[in-house]
């Protein structure tokens, strides 16, 4: 029954060496089903940031097994790990990052030209689609930093999706949003979980973005709380 | 094979910074340049030089070189512990001069590389002009052959060169020797040899080459006539001078020549080493200099590629954690710069052949120059975009590997 897991983490173990050697994350083992919606919370300094980033294979410097859609990640060198997260993989950050000096559809649209497994043109028409899910239809010609700060989001948002990854990674993604577009963009994620079978797993501060999402991961000094 | 999107991201990073790409491309247009103007330069120099050189240096020489040693004869011919008991010993005069040179002339004539070749019989003489006599070398020559070899005739200031072949009696006098005897064209002079046979000869033309001891001492007259003075038959010649077709490649027809005859030979870098010396000198310092301007400029680019890298790295996190690889960074940057290079080298060839012309025609009356020299090679164009593009693939790959080497959790997480 691996397969219909969408994520499997297995003793996980962590350290950082600077200044002093340091267990970031200890012996966190945990399942996530397939169109979960989970949050990751934890005090400042818990080590969920570092979890997420252990889970999403940016970080390799990690113990531990990592399975993603029953593909085991831990081991891979950093090139596969990359065309890895490009495929099945989609995140949003605290702050956008999105390319300035592309328009908002090139943004959305890199992903999926970098993976090059489909045509331009059905690129296109995906990133149109994904703008509009969103609420974007109207700004996609406009270049990337001309937008608020809500709306630069929503495309982070409509870039992860444009592979149409089986996990969407997201650290703090409201982080930066007033309670309107917090609120926009859970209704986003939540619907992607319930409707596409996409799951989530968002580290947050925000208490009440966590109390809605389907499950609550809670860390504190490395350990997980139950 | 580059990918498109790496291409496309690559073109919006050049875009986005116009003015710093023209900073770096001028860098590369300018090291360019000069290193196309600087060889240029050097190789008209040279040429200006090798011209000047061989217009009375042959490539090759071929005399007879009489032994150097004549103090014990006998040494070579019996060995140290026999007695020797000379009886009435007699002095013979040594062989000068080459004597069956037409015979070594047509074999030679027929070897590929063979550019030119002709005898001439120099001899030491005085010219006398009634009273005002002066010394100097007269050398007899076969007026066409010596022309094709050493461009003779287009030194005649005043008169006729290539009457020289059809009159017995007829002599082209230096410039400088023609004021030291007060003569003119037209007007007679006696030569008077060492073993003292004197002729009279008539003045058709005057020579004007800017090397000093030729317009100052030299003369000449048919080959015949110079053999006559010297009571020689007429295959008899004191030099057979040979042009080579390239000539950096004259020791390689020495060696071909040595088995033919047993006179010495001899290649002009041999006998004139600071000819050689001087130009692969000259060479040097071109090379030298114009390779540490194209360094400077690799230097441009890889200081404006490493401001670019440490610029956009949050770009390059976001990338990476995209599924950008690392080779996919190292061509988006790799790209910006050859692309830097290539537009920057296209301009620096065409400034720098403008730069070539206009030097070209600043004056210079130096000597037998008008204006500054200089030398239009493909060769060094080519050398100058390659060079070029080397400094900035290399100068472009060092900060696109950094580049290539962010850890995106690093930067991401600030």
């Amino acid at each position: 029954m691996e397969h219909r897991k969408a994520l499997s983490a297995r003793h996980i173990n962590k350290y950082f060496h600077e200044p002093a050697t340091f267990q970031v994350l200890k012996e966190i083992s945990f399942d996530v089903e397939r169109g979960e919606f989970l949050s990751l919370v934890g005090k400042s300094g818990s080590g969920k940031s570092t979890l997420l980033y252990v889970l999403s294979s940016m970080d390799t410097d990690y113990e531990g097994d990592i399975a993603i859609d029953g593909e085991t990640l831990t081991g891979k060198s950093q090139n596969d790990l990359a065309a890895f997260r490009n495929e099945h993989i989609g995140f949003v950050f605290q702050f956008h990052y999105l390319l300035p000096d592309f328009s908002v559809m090139d943004n959305v649209m890199l992903p999926a030209l970098r993976l090059g497994k489909k045509t331009k043109e059905d690129i296109k028409e995906k990133a149109i689609q994904n703008l509009a899910l969103l609420g974007l239809e109207d700004q996609a010609l406009k270049s990337a930093n001309k937008l608020s700060g809500g709306q630069q989001q929503r495309v982070a948002i409509a870039r992860a999706l444009i592979n149409e990854p089986s996990i969407i990674m997201g650290d703090e993604p409201t982080g930066n949003l007033d309670s309107k577009n917090t609120e926009i963009v859970f209704d986003i994620f939540k619907d992607l979980a319930a409707s596409k079978g996409q799951t989530i797993i968002a580290v947050t501060h925000d208490q009440e973005f966590a109390a809605k999402s389907d499950r609550i991961l809670e860390l504190s000094d490395g350990w997980m709380v139950d | 094979m580059i990918r498109s999107t790496n291409l496309k991201v690559a073109y919006a990073h050049l875009t986005s910074r116009v003015k710093q790409v023209l900073v770096a491309m001028l860098s590369v247009t300018f090291g360019i340049s000069m290193y196309i103007f600087m060889n240029g330069f050097m190789t008209g120099v040279n040429d200006i030089q090798n011209k000047l050189a061989f217009s009375t240096l042959a490539h090759i020489r071929i005399f007879n070189d009489l032994p150097e040693d004549r103090s014990n004869l006998l040494a070579s011919e019996f060995h140290e512990n026999h007695l020797v008991n000379l009886r009435s010993p007699r002095v013979i005069q040594y062989t000068e001069g080459i004597k069956n040179a037409d015979k070594i002339v047509t074999q030679i004539k027929n070897l590929p590389d063979v550019a030119g070749i002709t005898s001439q019989v120099n001899l030491n003489v005085f010219f006398r002009n009634g009273a005002t006599k002066a010394n100097g070398v007269l050398s007899g020559i076969e007026a066409l052959k010596e022309d094709e070899l050493f461009g003779t005739s287009e030194s005649i200031v005043a008169g006729t060169w290539h009457q020289l072949d059809h009159r017995s009696d007829a002599i082209v006098l230096g410039v400088g020797l023609a004021k030291r005897l007060n003569v003119n064209i037209d007007d007679n002079i006696i030569i008077s040899t060492a073993d003292g046979i004197t002729r009279n000869f008539k003045i058709i033309g005057m020579i004007e080459t800017t090397v000093g001891n030729v317009d100052n001492s030299k003369a000449y007259v048919r080959i015949n006539a110079a053999r006559q003075m010297l009571s020689k038959n007429r295959s008899y010649a004191t030099d057979i001078q040979i042009n080579v077709k390239e000539f950096n490649a004259a020791d390689d027809l020495v060696e071909k020549i040595e088995p033919l005859t047993d006179y010495q030979i001899e290649s002009w870098n041999l006998s004139n080493g600071q000819l050689k010396a001087g130009s692969d000198l000259r060479y040097i310092i071109a090379i030298a200099v114009s390779l540490t301007i194209l360094l400077v400029a690799g230097f441009g680019i890889y200081n404006i590629m490493n401001m670019t890298v440490n610029e956009k790295i949050k770009e390059i996190a976001i990338l990476k954690a995209m599924g950008f690889q690392g080779r996919d960074i190292v061509e988006i940057f790799l790209v910006q710069s050859v692309i830097i290079g290539l537009l920057g080298g296209v301009i620096g060839i065409l400034f720098g052949s403008m730069v070539s012309v206009i030097v070209n025609h600043i004056p210079f009356q130096v000597g037998s120059l008008e204006t500054l020299p200089m030398a239009y090679r493909a060769s060094d164009y080519l050398s100058a975009f390659g060079f070029g593009m080397l400094t900035t693939f290399i100068a472009g790959y060092l900060p696109a590997k950094k580049a290539s080497q962010v850890d995106p959790v690093f930067i991401i997480r600030g």
